[in-house]
């Protein structure tokens, strides 16, 4: 199929990588699951999901005939299908809703109905859950199963639902683009909850436009690049690898959940220039000793987010990938991706540091910070406080949610913007030291740099135990933040170890809590409050 | 007491691990990444908990990914003595 001339009058999430298959069609944009597609091939895939989407045209209409939002959920993982559905989703001018088959399908589920997505794009993986994702939907949804040659056993198990397979699909000739509003959602992304329910940040494709372009001009990539994707695609730095690669005619390189246990052998093997993950993966290399000097020549970038970076592992990688620079990034979803990022400098960084991590450094030119003590107005230089940013990545807020959205977006005293409060504690740059991260104002913490809010897992275990208090605490801590979670519960009662598993099924791996400790009586604070040092405490002492 | 073999040891650490029921690994042909019993998560403790079996240092570097497919391939990289063949 000929690539469409396609001069798109806004820059969009979709620009970039419709540019690129214009540029170079016979280029590989993508390497996974044993597939290499070319930016040409992808594109045909992705207009092939696109047009049959607007075929169908139930994405923009709910079953009640109401308008429903103009989003297509993806259920899948690390599969060509589950690529092109993104893409797919962005053609038909729609945003995307990841979703992701190795959480437990009730919280996928959640996530779904939430979204109000009248169609989803399913891969072989995601096929799997379908039954129990499915079980208690009530709306009449679009099932589109790309890699499914016969789909008549689905489309008999849903009747409630149209199910179309490979050989439905329309041909991607008749796709054509419909402009898209710039300030539309480009992606939907749930992320951890305190009160137990995982709020959806809406991101739209101003946001992340802003920071493509931000990145593109700072990374200088060209087509011969390689791009590691190590995230989940419901983790947003995934957004990154795919978008920023795709921008630039570059290579994206999927690692099979194989080659993920052994990252040194599929950078070597897939010759990576760009590595992007979270600091985790580098402890977990340290740790399997894959940090030996001039380990990886192959690598140009070496970028670090999602959770604190320990000076040690840069120190480890440094002589691992010595043709590399290193740069630590920063940013919650709510602020797209990373706002923030710090280049190692091996000759001076090390006394930059501050409890032996990395500094986050400087907001990205378009970004402003603003580092404030309890009263939201700002602190001295060289003080610590709570980091609030704004600028073009400032997300809109919370997906129908305008309760959390008032609490977490705010206008500061003597400001006329508003900015998101990030809950990360900080010490403000004074000029000479950078600004360094110092840990949370609340119980979120990092585990292999997914956000997990401890709430959310105290009140599943609370729910699943018919206690009335539950404590999460982070165990063991690693300097990147921790490896899992303890859960204490007062009733002695309790089957534990039932209650592990009921939590396991409940909640994503990341997240399940790996012990749940009785304790005769909580310990409290002079407010008060459950004492969460003393509880740590007690973890240490073992 | 009846001492473990290696396969059981693998077995009872993954189900742990995993919280996963006994019957998702009844076999040692089950694939354990596909089905979601193990992750890159688990990866360092899960290599160390393979050291501590062999008593020595694994290799890492040697090792291809396809090793994490089931018991069998791990039993046939990681332990070569105990690796009796494949499950039919």
């Amino acid at each position: 199929m000929s690539t469409p001339s396609i001069a798109e009058t806004t820059q969009t999430l979709r620009s970039g990588f419709l540019r690129s298959c214009q540029a170079h069609p016979d280029r590989i944009a993508l390497e996974v699951a044993g597939e290499s597609l070319r930016y040409g091939e992808l594109r045909d895939r992705a207009a092939a999901l696109a047009a049959t989407l607007a075929q169908h045209d139930c994405d923009r209409e709910s079953s009640s005939g109401e308008p429903a939002p103009a989003l297509t959920a993806i259920l899948g993982h690390r599969s060509g299908a589950a690529f092109a559905g993104i893409l797919g989703a962005l053609l038909r001018g729609n945003g995307y809703v990841p979703l992701n088959p190795t959480f437990p399908p009730e919280r996928t589920r959640n996530m779904l109905e939430r979204s109000q997505c009248r169609a989803v794009i399913i891969d072989g993986q995601g096929e799997k859950q379908l039954d129990e994702v499915l079980a208690e939907i009530e709306a009449s949804l679009l099932l589109i199963l790309p890699e499914r040659e016969d789909v008549s056993e689905l489309a008999a198990r849903f009747p409630k639902h149209t199910v179309l397979g490979a050989g439905d699909l329309a041909d991607g000739d008749d796709w054509s683009p419909a402009p898209v509003d710039p300030n539309g959602i480009a992606y939907l992304l749930f992320t951890s909850g305190s009160t137990g329910v995982p709020k959806g940040v809406m991101v739209t494709h101003r946001n992340v436009v802003a920071f493509l372009d931000a990145m593109a001009a700072r990374y200088g990539i060209t087509p011969e690049d390689r791009f590691s994707q190590t995230f989940e695609l419901t983790f947003d730095l995934s957004v990154f690898d795919l978008f920023l690669a795709w921008e630039c005619g570059a290579r994206v390189c999927v690692p099979s959940q194989a080659q993920k246990m052994l990252p040194a052998k599929y950078i070597q093997e897939s010759r990576i220039t760009v590595w992007f993950s979270v600091p985790s993966t580098g402890v977990m290399m340290s740790k399997l000793r894959m940090l030996k000097p001039d380990a990886y020549p192959s690598l140009r970038w070496s970028l670090f987010c999602g959770e604190a970076l320990p000076a040690e592992i840069v120190e480890s990688w440094a002589l691992a990938a010595p043709g590399s620079i290193i740069e630590n990034l920063y940013g919650p979803t709510e602020l797209t991706i990373a706002c923030t990022l710090y280049r190692w400098d091996p000759e001076r960084s090390r006394e930059d540091c501050e409890l032996g991590l990395v500094p986050i450094g400087d907001p990205y030119p378009a970004m402003e910070v603003l580092v404030v003590g309890d009263d939201l107005r700002e602190v001295a230089p060289g003080e610590t406080g709570e980091l609030l940013m704004t600028g073009p990545q400032l997300t809109p807020g919370y997906w129908q949610d305008p309760e959390k959205t008032a609490a977490a977006f705010i206008t500061p005293p003597e400001r006329d913007r508003i900015h998101y409060r990030t809950g990360d504690r900080v010490r403000r740059g004074d000029g000479k030291s950078p600004m360094v991260y110092l840990g949370r104002m609340d119980n979120q913490i990092k585990i292999q740099g997914y956000r997990v809010e401890l709430g959310e897992i105290e009140a599943a275990i609370r729910d699943e135990a018919g206690v009335e208090v539950a404590i999460a605490i982070g165990w063991p801590v690693t300097a990147a933040g921790a490896d899992s979670v303890v859960v204490f519960v007062s009733d002695e009662n309790l089957d534990r170890a039932d209650l592990v598993a009921r939590a396991k099924a409940r909640l994503p791996s990341y997240m399940a809590p790996r012990e749940i400790r009785h304790i005769d009586t909580f310990p409290l604070n002079s407010n008060g409050k459950v004492d969460r040092k003393a509880l740590r405490s007690l973890l240490e002492a073992d | 007491m009846e001492t473990m073999t290696v396969r059981e040891e693998l077995r009872a650490w993954i189900l742990e691990r995993s919280g996963a029921a006994p019957e998702r690994l009844s076999t040692d042909d089950q694939p354990i990444l596909d089905e979601g019993l193990l992750s890159s998560l688990d990866v360092v403790e899960f290599i160390l908990f393979i050291e501590s079996l062999r008593e020595e240092e694994v290799d890492i570097e040697n090792i291809e990914p396809e090793v994490f497919t089931n018991i069998d391939t791990l039993v046939e990289a990681f332990f070569p003595d105990e690796h009796d063949g494949l499950t039919p």
